[in-house]
């Protein structure tokens, strides 16, 4: 069961657009990364549920922070959010081991509908213990 | 220089409109990505507030990434209403025939070279800006018309002319997005400048465009 978010995007404003996408009423807990850097010390400090991540960020970009992370938990649920949306770049990041890759802007229902689709996997995973 | 940060255009809004941009330009190169063979790497935008009469040297320091410079220049209108700079060096233009005859897109072959750059210049740019702006309009809920691309050399009369069509006095809106083409190693850059009678209008835009994430 998903109960913490980290979102990894250098924009406040994307940051807030993806939180406000996000159902208010699940008691989600989520935190906040500025990027690549700071993505990958907040997923060891929180252990997060799932992982939204974008890919263009100064500092350490999304691609990089995802090879990071899923060298240390190959588990790790990340859901790229990105403005970059070039086939090459989707390929690129399934191939790292993204869960999903989403197109920005957020949009509630495709947001909502991501979730229950990790939440679904999370549950297979355990073998649908909650 | 001179670079200002004016109080009219806050830093809220400046965060929206780089985040429309980062999305405009990421479809933009998604669309270049569909019809040629070559993949763009991106960096996050940034956004400038200066007076139009700083313009000139903004776009000089700026043009420092190349050390000859051509300039694809496209203005549109509308609500949302100004002027996409893309700026690439002299020698892409080749690079991009080459990618282009691969793909066998065109038969460049019959025409003269320099003929052949500017026609590809201004197709590589009239898809980004194109897109880009396109994708500006449809998150701002607008549209807008085009002038024909234009493709200007820097130390040309062409350039001199188009730098003097700004107002000095009025104030600038800049989007900047850094990119690369990997395939031929060139960089480039896009430049969005929407001048003062957009401003008003734009800051409505944004707000609106924020709503649903109120």
């Amino acid at each position: 069961m998903i109960k913490k978010i980290l979102i990894v995007d250098d924009s406040p404003v994307a940051r807030r657009m993806l939180k406000s996408s996000i159902p208010q009423n699940r008691g989600y807990e989520i935190y906040e990364a500025v990027d690549g850097y700071d993505g990958i010390s907040k997923y060891q400090e929180i252990k997060p549920d799932m992982i939204f991540m974008d890919l263009t960020m100064p500092n350490l970009d999304g691609y990089n922070a995802i090879a990071e992370i899923k060298k240390t938990a190959p588990e790790a649920v990340i859901v790229v959010m990105t403005a970059d949306i070039q086939q090459k770049s989707i390929s690129r990041v399934i191939e790292l081991g993204a869960f999903l890759v989403l197109k920005k802007p957020p949009r509630t229902k495709i947001v909502e509908d991501v979730l229950i689709k990790v939440e679904d996997s999370l549950k297979s995973r355990s073998g649908g213990k909650q | 220089m001179k670079i200002e940060c004016r109080p009219a255009f806050s830093d809220e809004e400046k965060e929206i409109l780089q985040e429309i941009m980062n999305i405009a330009f990421g479809n933009a190169t998604a669309d270049l990505a569909e019809l040629i063979d070559i993949y763009v790497e991106l960096n996050a935008p940034s956004i400038q507030v200066l007076g139009i009469g700083d313009l000139p040297d903004y776009l000089i320091r700026r043009m420092k990434l190349h050390t000859e410079t051509s300039i694809v220049a496209q203005n549109f209108w509308g609500d949302f209403k100004g002027s996409s700079i893309l700026v690439l060096p002299n020698r892409s233009g080749r690079s991009l025939i080459a990618i282009l005859d691969d793909d066998e897109m065109n038969d460049f072959s019959m025409k003269p070279v320099a003929g052949q750059e500017k026609e590809v210049l201004m197709e590589v740019g009239n898809i980004l800006i194109g897109a880009c702006v396109g994708k500006v309009c449809e998150l701002l809920n607008t549209f807008v018309t085009y002038t024909p691309p234009q493709v200007i050399l820097r130390n040309s009369d062409e350039y001199s002319a188009f730098i003097e069509s700004f107002d000095p006095s009025q104030t600038a809106i800049i989007m900047e997005t850094v990119f690369r083409f990997q395939k031929i190693d060139i960089n480039g850059l896009l430049l969005l400048i929407t001048n003062q009678e957009a401003i008003e209008w734009l800051q409505k835009a944004l707000h609106h465009f924020m709503e649903p994430y109120e």
